[in-house]
């Protein structure tokens, strides 16, 4: 009876590792799938092969697949306010919400995986000092989006473009000074 | 990216519990004529210290060199005794007992597997395709 219960445990997890949208996820289903299954060897009686599935299955391959997820395609995102006093208030956290799931969805679609970085630091200082592929830079209504790598931020533009926000301006810069964006 | 990823929580844990994950290794080589486990299995388990040590520090290789020349060695061993022991088997009858013998080959088998299976692993974390 035991058994049978994980049994039907072990195809759910496999649905869910096959259904997630993040891959990391995926891999730690995976892991928790192997770990099941070698409960399930130890109740059909071969300990031996639990103990191999448990090592193997959970441990090793899971840190091996977390590694070569990593050396696979992250997309680093910044993610600044101008006056962080301000961003507690309810419109800017709606405008921010709007913005970055749109943008996730964006690259999800893509096959990168989105990392989001949230800042205090001044525009400046992220352009100068950090490595990010996309900067998102918000002043009340007025959105900054700018990053190095201008082919994946013409698809970006073309993509929110399709989607209107209402009340936010958003403006893409290829390397914009940040005057430019005052005025 | 790969200073961000490291936490102190798990690189203490982790150092903690070192000494535990070996002693259950050399438990299951050694015991694997008894209960179950055995060479392969328990060698698994001590190649996934070295594993997680890579989680502790990532930057910190192991000598791959000397890991690859002992695992040949161990290889060589395991082939040689066997043979020797069935020669010396059939010229002086009952030289050695089995429990004696399994236990020998347990171990080598443990620490080869254990040398293998970190060699593939960070073989690939540090030269396969770019980070």
């Amino acid at each position: 009876m035991t058994e049978k219960i994980f049994l039907i445990g072990l195809i759910i997890l496999a649905i869910f590792a096959v259904n997630t949208r993040h891959l990391r996820r995926a891999i730690i289903y995976l892991g928790i799938f192997s770990l099941v299954s070698s409960l399930v060897y130890l109740f059909y009686g071969s300990p031996d092969v639990a103990i191999a599935e448990a090592v193997i299955g959970s441990t090793i391959t899971t840190v091996l697949f977390l590694v070569s997820f990593k050396k696979s395609r992250v997309f680093i995102i910044y993610y600044a306010n101008a006056d962080f006093n301000s961003s507690d208030s309810r419109k800017t956290i709606k405008a921010r919400g709007q913005i970055l799931k749109s943008i996730e969805k964006f690259l999800i679609d893509h096959e990168f995986e989105p990392q989001l970085i949230m800042t205090t630091k001044s525009y400046e200082l992220i352009l100068a000092s950090e490595v990010f592929d996309l900067l998102v830079y918000q002043d009340n209504a007025q959105l900054l989006i700018t990053g190095p790598d201008e082919y994946h931020l013409d698809g970006i533009e073309t993509f929110l473009k399709d989607k209107s926000f209402k009340d936010l301006e958003i403006c893409f810069g290829r390397c914009v000074e940040y005057e430019e964006f005052r005025s | 990216m790969m200073n961000n990823s490291r936490s102190e929580i798990i690189s203490t844990m982790t150092g903690l519990f070192y000494p535990y994950i070996l002693l259950l290794g050399f438990y299951v080589i050694l015991n694997g004529h008894i209960s179950p486990g055995g060479g392969f299995q328990g060698g698994a388990v001590l190649a996934s210290v070295f594993i997680s040590r890579y989680l502790v520090d990532p930057e910190k290789c192991v000598r791959i060199k000397i890991l690859q020349t002992a695992e040949k060695l161990l290889f060589l061993a395991i082939i040689l005794f066997a043979v020797l022991i069935g020669i010396s088997k059939v010229m002086i009858f009952n030289s050695l007992t089995p429990v004696v013998y399994l236990i020998i080959m347990n171990s080598l088998i443990g620490i080869k597997v254990c040398c293998g299976l970190t060699i593939i692993f960070f073989r690939y974390v540090f030269y396969e395709g770019g980070i």
